[in-house]
């Protein structure tokens, strides 16, 4: 059982670097897409001779990145009713992943025994928060008719399982290590720097038990919706992309992209030629209806 | 958010059934204002003939769109199924849909199913929000359909990620028209807090039956992109016939306005190659004729093409096939090249102006990717900059302008227009909501066009409702049919639908409501015209 929890929470933090590291691959080597973006005002075709002027909105979209994610604006301004438990869950989740950061480099930082009480004080408040937020959203998920549209069961199980995850966490630190914040660090640390395996093969179970859930949280978080923000921003796939300009990065890659092979199937398309030809052609069946 | 929804199992997009999922009935259409609100209440399309019925597919409303055959026997069936599926796994395949690939998947991955956009689409609300209408509603079929056929993910998790989508010819034909009830204006997507876009699903839903399994409406494709690859327009216009529309532009002129203008016509080295949707030398030629009159009297170094392609700015590819789509750009960007001009303006044609300007930027490499701009910050120059003599007094009349979505909410350009019409419409008035926010014409993406069988109806009465009541509640307190009222829409297939659903209510017959486009109302403003260049003369 030790060894186990051993494997898996060490396990599952490797996993969760190499499978967002392949994440990240996959999606930095997508091939490029054709211009599809949306425009949430005025924007440079507005201006004549476009193409001679300054493109870089680069600041604008940090900006506008940080108040989508800290403050889920979108939500705020589309749809009030739900971003309220959203943005409560959000935020204390925030806070606590800055708190388990904080527990790390605490642990190996300074004397424990001098740590404040604020710290318990974060990670209380931190879990309340992500807890009713959690809690609220579960709720409307339940009962509320939009909501439950075409939800799929396997995310009311996830919203269970954090939130068990979370009373787990309590649980652990309010009980086992009595609240107190130099025994929870003490055991930080010897998770941190690969200390005292001896004690770490007889875990104790409550603590086992939250590490245990954290890692099933770290092994699936890659392929959580959040990767898929990552990859919205990366892309600029919504607002504002990124125009053509003679000899640069984007020509290189569609250049690349035009020599692939069209393989649709339809009697206009003709099949097996390269993009770069299919577009130049001019053979054409009317084709209309099922073949 | 929306308040009643009607009930409809995803799963019974399956049914074997000819009977439709949902007809939508005259009690279920979102109301009207005045003066439309005592009108006799009827259903929004009639219902297909029995012999419609029997040879074409309309199970998933009613309405046929594509004018389907249904399969004449099981094995027929299950080849189309079949060839469903490979366009599928292409669709998927970064190999295959390189083009779009990327928002293709963000779109199916990031959905949170929050249903914030459901209140975001026309359709889905003026139909009395129809489940089948839902922006997520197709979306989350085929998002089940690749769970279950294409990832293959076992029955337990197949079950877990939602209810189980049985694969059948049913669910391809029903998929098939559900592509076409989707305008593609993206309101929903700009509406989705994740940023996924249902309207893309669409479209390449769209593209996965043209190019896979050849099935398109045919008023985009037969007489679509292939008549406009084989004679240089989609409305079937010959170079010949082009240059006897200018000759005719010119005589009107003169008659007209007593001016008398050279229009250029292949002038090499020109400044501007200007292109028109082709469908205004046909339906509204006061639109090119307003372009030719301002463009002079701005000193403009300017031309038109009578080139096969050069005469011709729409591509329809846009909304349903990528390969018709990038043979169209690359033959239009050919003839600007050849006459050496500077760069090519679009004219009045919004899907021209995402298509050429946006979408083609990446395939047009080299050479190839040629200057292209928007008519619109070149006509704010003429007018705001001085370079024409206008009097606004000359359109002291309401006016109201439509934003076609393609140049507004896909593209960015808001102001220009507006400034414009502030400039020479001492009676402009913005439509609620507008700008980035403004909701279709109901013509998008082929609608305009399309008029197989009871199509048309369901256009006019559902598509395009919004915007009738968004018209109707502008003009709400100057409905005097003796005050004239103008409806600005700087778009050939937003003109279309608007002039639809019009003429359709008896509106500029009874309450003096007419519509256009942008340049006329400038032309019209003009102070060394004989007459007002704008007729109110229905057409």
């Amino acid at each position: 059982m030790g060894a186990m929890i051993l494997f898996i929470f060490y396990g599952s933090i490797l996993f969760f670097i190499l499978a967002t590291a392949l994440r990240v691959r996959r999606c930095m080597k997508a091939p490029i897409h054709l211009h599809w973006e949306l425009y949430n005002g005025s924007s440079i075709y507005e201006l004549t001779n476009w193409w001679a002027k300054t493109h870089s909105t680069f600041g604008k979209k940090l900006w506008s990145m940080v108040l989508d994610l800290l403050f889920l604006r979108e939500f705020y301004h589309r749809n009030r009713r739900f971003w309220f438990p959203l943005f409560v869950f959000h935020i204390g989740l925030y806070l606590l992943i800055f708190w388990h950061a904080w527990l790390f480099i605490r642990s190996v930082v300074g004397g424990i025994e001098t740590v404040s009480i604020l710290g318990w004080v974060w990670g209380t408040f931190s879990t309340l928060l992500t807890f009713i937020g959690g809690f609220l959203i579960f709720i409307r998920r339940m009962t509320d008719e939009e909501l439950k549209l075409y939800y799929p069961p396997i995310h009311y199980v996830k919203w269970i399982f954090l939130l068990l995850t979370l009373v787990g966490g309590v649980i652990a630190v309010d009980i086992h290590f009595h609240s107190s914040m130099p025994a929870l660090l003490k055991y930080v640390r010897e998770q941190v720097t690969f200390a005292d395996f001896e004690h770490k093969l007889q875990p104790s179970l409550m603590p086992a038990f939250h590490v245990l859930f954290a890692s099933v949280w770290l092994i699936y978080l890659p392929f959580g919706h959040v990767f898929q923000l990552f990859f919205r921003y990366y892309h600029f796939l919504r607002w504002d992309d990124v125009p053509y300009v003679k000899g640069s990065e984007i020509e290189r890659r569609m250049k690349e992209h035009l020599e692939r092979l069209v393989t649709w199937s339809a009697p206009h398309i003709q099949s097996g030629k390269r993009w770069k030809e299919v577009a130049s052609e001019l053979q054409q069946t009317p084709v209309t209806g099922p073949k | 958010m929306a308040t009643e929804k009607k009930k409809n199992r995803l799963k019974d997009i399956s049914l074997r059934t000819d009977a439709p999922l949902v007809t939508v009935a005259a009690d279920d259409l979102m109301p009207l204002p005045p003066p439309l609100d005592q009108q006799e209440k009827r259903d929004p399309y009639s219902s297909l003939s029995e012999n419609q019925k029997k040879s074409y597919e309309c199970s998933l409303d009613g309405v046929s769109a594509l004018a389907l055959p249904k399969p004449k026997s099981k094995e027929e069936e299950e080849k189309l199924v079949e060839r469903f599926l490979r366009g599928l796994e292409k669709l998927l395949s970064q190999k295959d849909n390189w083009l779009f690939w990327q928002p293709l998947m963000q779109s199916l991955e990031s959905c949170v199913r929050c249903q914030t956009c459901s209140d975001a689409c026309p359709v889905y609300v003026s139909s009395g929000n129809q489940e089948i209408y839902r922006p997520t509603y197709k979306s989350e079929i085929l998002r089940r359909i690749i769970n279950k056929y294409i990832k293959k993910r076992g029955k337990i998790i197949t079950k877990l990620m939602g209810d189980d989508i049985e694969l059948n010819w049913p669910v391809v034909a029903r998929l098939a028209e559900l592509a076409y009830r989707c305008s593609l204006c993206r309101r929903c997507a700009q509406r989705c807090p994740l940023g996924s876009d249902n309207g893309l699903i669409g479209r390449e839903l769209r593209k996965l039956f043209s190019q896979e399994m050849g099935i398109a409406p045919k008023e985009l494709h037969d007489s679509g992109t292939v008549q406009q690859l084989r004679v240089g327009a989609s409305t079937g216009i010959s170079s010949a016939a082009f240059q006897g529309m200018v000759d005719f532009m010119e005589d009107e002129i003169e008659e007209k306005w007593g001016k008398r203008i050279k229009i250029p016509v292949d002038k090499e080295g020109a400044d501007i190659l200007l292109i028109h949707n082709s469908g205004e030398f046909m339906s509204w030629i006061e639109n090119p004729v307003a372009f030719a009159i301002l463009f002079e009297a701005g000193g403009m170094s300017w031309t038109l093409s009578s080139e096969i392609y050069g005469f011709e700015a729409t591509n329809y590819g846009t909304w349903y096939d990528d390969v018709q789509f990038a043979r169209i750009s690359l033959k239009q960007v050919e003839v600007a090249k050849k006459l050496k001009v500077k760069k090519m303006v679009m004219g009045e044609c919004g899907h021209a102006h995402k298509g050429l300007i946006v979408i083609a930027d990446r395939i047009l490499l080299g050479d190839m990717n040629f200057p292209r701009e928007s008519f619109l910050p070149l006509l704010e120059e003429l007018v705001c900059g001085g370079k024409l003599k206008l009097d606004p007094e000359r359109n002291n009349f309401p006016v109201t302008l439509h934003d076609p979505c393609n140049f507004v909410r896909l593209m960015g350009i808001v102001e220009p227009q507006r400034r414009i019409l502030k400039k020479i419409c001492p009676q402009f008035r913005e439509m609620e909501p507008h700008g980035v926010e403004n909701y279709c014409c109901g013509g998008g993406s082929g609608f305009a066009i399309m008029n197989s069988m009871n199509f048309k109806e369901w256009r006019e009465n559902i598509s395009s409702r919004m915007k009738l009541k968004q018209i109707l509640e502008t003009f709400k307190d100057v409905l005097d049919p003796g005050i004239r009222k103008y409806v600005c829409a700087p778009c050939s297939n937003c003109k279309g639908a608007i002039r639809d659903i019009l003429s359709g209510n008896d509106l500029w017959e009874k309450h003096s409501i007419y519509y256009g486009g942008l340049v006329e109302l400038v032309a019209n403003a003009m102070v060394d015209m004989k007459k007002p260049f704008i007729e109110w003369e229905w057409h």
